[in-house]
């Protein structure tokens, strides 16, 4: 039995609305009542104390991230070697980082759990294999469905609705995920029979279904199944001026139903002004306002080298001729996904690039409820993860951020609604969309909080005026209890668990898939599913962590 | 007969087929129920339903495991630059591999390492359109074999792209001819470009493709020559052109023999391919150099670590430095300093591998138990043996 007391540390937890000094309590990896004598005092003054930090949506594992690395070694070549520690395997990679060094740098950041948020069942060994690789980092993932040829098949000759429900509830299951994403909705499968753009109420070339059925089909299966995260939409559009229409389509769509929107920054665009291309940050935020059933990461863009991954290959084919350097790869997967790999540089001096930036902070910024918004980069669409710290300053330091508009394109400089908002995020708000509302989100009770229960995830920052300093390096970082980190060096690499969710389901369907799996599919259908055993050894060991869910709620 | 444990995946060619069995006969023969791919048999007819007796040995001298080990380890420590080849298993076999080369600052090369890096230095410098075997069996209209039929080595082919022989879909192109022209060739063609002396083949095939809504071109790294990426750069060139007005992709057939796998395994760990080292320098990748044939005819290493836990590997190259491997029993004459007997994933033990299009990770079954241990089992207690002041 190991005891720790966290002392005179300002605790921020909003989860429990706590914003004020106290002492902090450990017991074997939990957070507990004060406790009497404690086998090790750690004093917290002058640090702000939060929970582990939470990445609900970070390209961390699984094909797409690996035919990046394999894409670009000239970005890892470039990456400075560190001085050894003992601790430490040899891995390297800017933006996208070896899975090893990946879980350093994170953990380092005072992050503490890290979701890939498009897994492809077909890939899903391969997923969790890369996330249980990825030392410390407690991780789970969102299985892809909505451009599967089987799902836009059963809705296309209107099988009954309980039948999708329980063929994404076996999905959920067979690739042990924990929610599901859907990618430009039946747009990766249009791709392949060569439809190349599909709107919100377009129809599918073949299978005649659009957007918006895929959108309510998957939004009503989840709810019914009480999967706690809702949809995770990856709108239509993406990264095309004038996208807010299809983005506030996408909303309408839901009715009603709870749902999360990914990176919206890529999907807030006008076709205002001289250059027909505008931010619609306003019109996103007063939508997000007024529908507290959507939730919304932000894909905030930082300039410099990036790669783009994502399984949008409608998307990336189209926006391919602006890679840099000039190559890319895409891909056609299993009658079920696809994948598209874009190298990109956002430059400051870009009309475009300048203004990404300037949407992403706008959308941050006029968002009123931050249990909502979630702080991501889209790691490493917009940009490296490891560029959160500069970001909290960036929404934390108005003056900073205006400093780094000044430097951008001129017409973005002196004309974007970004310079008039005065609004700076405190510690909690920072705290809230880095912790507690991904923990919301997921359904994660024990995490994001510090409050008796709690798993032991605790972060010590210095307090500083310069707020990308103080959350680049926390003094202490602690993962179920144990210290994994100390101002910087990793001291401890314990195997991370992995999240997922095991919804019910009518097994029924398992005949229909079998049949489906014998005529199209090149995967024997008893090979699909991973058990838990063997989710355990793709993870490295770790601890399978399963989260309930919650009691389905017929729509 | 009787049948053994199915679901069972092959383990010995990258297709990973996993809808055939294995039954064992009389006399403890394996023999494959429902496929007569002679790839298959042929590799199967290396094992037994008996699990393998073989003893670890040293210098030819039987030996215990531990003995083998701390053997194997002395030699480890002593190296200045080790070469992990072969590299012949799976990924939990690679995830091991990873470490005690992260270890000794050990260069790893597969045994088709040279095959690998062509579609390696492809992406690396082109980026590429590829495809997976359920889109080209359910999607394609056309399956261009480029370089010949792959049918020689990969004998379920056609099943798993559910192709007839004489299907009218299937085109055959560059057999026997200079692979390079003829990829050059058929890129200009489908970009409208005139072609003086072009064969006529070619120009029908050009059209074809055009026409095509969902084109495949299939095609065997290891079947290219020593200038296979540029070959296939053309060959991404030609699916370049094609997506800007239909659909089109590649399907490589290779990295068989846990090449891709461990390929795999250690570009997300370390963040780069094979053909790398840890070294002092921090990760070196060095695709050319990093030959494990040319590291030893330059005299650049001074010990080889050979995997070749599948049988079908080829044997170690007989270069002249001390020499550890870890094998097929059969492997026990192959003459190393120490050889240390290990199971086969998908007959002696549980495994995953990466089928040829990157994407499916197989389970793989053990069929049997085994008496021997995993080539991850020792390759962890390699790592754990190295004295603390390495």
């Amino acid at each position: 039995m190991s005891t720790l007391r966290i002392r005179g540390g300002h605790v921020v937890d909003p989860q429990n609305g706590e914003d004020a000094p106290r002492d902090l309590f450990v017991r074997d990896g939990r957070i507990v009542a004060p406790l009497a004598d404690v086998d090790e005092d750690i004093d917290a003054t002058g640090c702000v104390v939060m929970a582990g930090g939470i990445d609900m949506h970070t390209h961390i594992g699984g094909g797409k991230v690996n035919l990046a690395r394999l894409l670009l070694p000239e970005d890892h070549r470039n990456t400075v070697p560190r001085p050894p520690s003992a601790l430490e395997l040899a891995s390297c990679g800017g933006c996208t980082p070896g899975t090893l060094v990946t879980g350093y740098r994170y953990v380092e950041m005072g992050y503490t759990a890290a979701f890939e948020p498009a897994m492809l069942a077909a890939n899903a060994r391969h997923a969790h294999m890369e996330m249980g690789d990825t030392p410390i980092l407690d991780h789970g993932a969102y299985v892809m469905l909505g451009n599967d040829e089987l799902f836009l098949e059963m809705l296309a000759r209107g099988e009954d609705f309980q039948r999708i429900r329980d063929y994404a509830g076996w999905t959920i299951n067979a690739a042990k995920a924990m929610g599901v994403k859907v990618v430009n909705p039946a747009g990766i499968s249009a791709f392949k029979f060569n439809q190349r753009k599909l709107d919100v109420d377009e129809a599918h070339v073949h299978w005649q279904v659009t957007p918006r059925q895929v959108l309510q089909t998957l939004a009503r299966a989840l709810r019914e199944l009480g999967v706690p995260h809702p949809l995770h939409i990856h709108g239509s559009n993406l990264g095309v001026a004038g996208n807010i229409e299809s983005t506030l389509q996408t909303i309408q769509a839901l009715e009603g139903l709870p749902a999360h929107l990914t990176h919206i920054q890529f999907h807030a665009y006008g076709k205002e002004g001289p250059k027909k291309f505008s931010s619609a940050a306003l019109q996103l935020a007063e939508a997000v306002n007024a529908n507290p059933n959507v939730s919304i990461d932000v894909g905030q863009i930082m300039f410099g080298q990036t790669v783009t991954a994502s399984g949008d290959t409608m998307r990336q084919h189209a926006q391919a001729g602006l890679a840099s350097p000039r190559k890319w790869v895409g891909m056609d997967i299993e009658n079920e996904a696809g994948c598209g790999v874009v190298p990109f540089r956002y430059r400051e001096q870009s009309y475009v690039n300048a203004l990404q930036w300037a949407i992403g902070l706008e959308i941050f910024l006029l968002v009123k409820d931050p249990w909502r918004v979630v702080l991501t980069t889209d790691h490493p669409n917009g940009g490296p993860f490891t560029s959160y710290p500069h970001l909290i300053r960036l929404l934390m330091d108005r003056s900073f951020r205006n400093e780094q508009l000044a430097r951008l394109h001129p017409d973005v400089a002196a004309n974007a609604a970004l310079r008039s908002i005065t609004r700076e995020l405190s510690l909690s708000e920072i705290a809230t969309m880095t912790r507690a509302a991904p923990a919301r989100l997921l359904g994660l009770r024990d995490r994001g909080q510090l409050g008796v229960g709690a798993a032991a995830d605790i972060v010590l920052y210095r307090d500083a005026a310069d707020r990308e300093a103080m959350f680049s390096t926390p003094e202490y970082v602690f993962k179920d209890g144990t210290l994994v980190a100390r101002a910087g060096r990793i001291t401890a690499v314990p195997v991370g668990g992995t999240h997922f969710v095991e919804p019910d389901y009518d097994r029924g369907i398992e005949k229909r898939l079998r049949k489906h799996y014998a005529e199209h599919g090149q995967v024997n259908f008893d090979h699909v599913a991973i058990g838990h055993d063997e989710l355990c050894r793709c993870c490295n060991g770790g601890r399978l962590l399963p989260t309930a869910c919650f009691e389905g709620q017929t729509t | 007969m009787t049948d053994l444990p199915r679901p069972w995946t092959c383990p010995f060619c990258p297709l990973l087929c996993d809808t055939f069995g294995v039954q064992a006969g009389p006399g403890g023969a394996l023999a494959l129920a429902g496929s007569d791919c002679p790839r298959a048999a042929a590799a199967l007819a290396r094992f037994d339903t008996t699990p393998a007796v073989a003893s670890p040995a040293l210098q030819g001298q039987a030996c215990d495991l531990d003995t083998a080990v701390a053997a194997a380890a002395r030699l480890l420590a002593a190296s200045r630059q080790p070469l992990f080849g072969g590299l012949g298993t799976d990924a939990a076999g690679a995830r091991a591999l990873y470490a005690l080369a992260c270890a000794t600052g050990a260069i790893c090369d597969a045994a088709q390492g040279a095959a690998l890096m062509q579609g390696v230095r492809a992406l690396q410098d082109r980026g590429g359109f590829s495809t997976t075997l359920a889109e080209l069996r359910g999607r394609a209209d056309l399956v261009l074999c480029f370089g010949g039929l792959p049918s020689a080595r990969y004998p379920e082919f056609f099943a798993r792209a559910g192709l007839a022989a004489d299907d009218a879909r299937l085109l055959v192109l560059g057999e026997g001819g200079d692979l390079f022209d003829a990829a050059s060739q058929l890129a200009a063609q489908v970009e409208g470009r005139v072609v003086a002396g072009a064969a006529a083949p070619l120009h029908a095939a050009a059209e074809r493709l055009l026409a095509a809504r969902y084109a495949v071109l299939v095609f065997e790294p290891a079947q290219l020559g020593p200038h296979g990426a540029l070959i296939i750069e053309m060959l991404q060139r030609v699916v370049a052109t094609l997506n800007r007005s239909t659909r089109a992709a590649t399907l490589a057939l290779g990295g068989g023999d846990g090449a891709a796998t461990v390929n795999q395994v250690f570009t997300w760990l370390s963040g780069l391919p094979l053909r790398s080292r840890a070294g002092v320098h921090g990760l070196e990748h060095e695709p050319l150099c990093f030959d494990a044939g040319r590291l030893c005819a330059d005299g650049a290493v001074d010990l080889l670590l050979w995997v070749a836990s599948f049988g079908t590997e080829p044997a170690p190259p007989s270069a002249a430095l001390p020499r550890i491997v870890l094998g097929h029993p059969s492997l026990a004459s192959a003459g190393a300093d120490v050889f240390i007997p290990v199971a086969t994933p998908g007959i002696g033990s549980d495994g995953h591998l990466f089928r040829t299009d990157g994407v499916v990770l197989m389970p793989l079954h053990a069929l049997r138990a085994d008496t021997l241990p995993t080539a991850a089992d020792v390759l962890r207690r390699l790592s754990a043996a190295r004295a603390p002041t390495q």
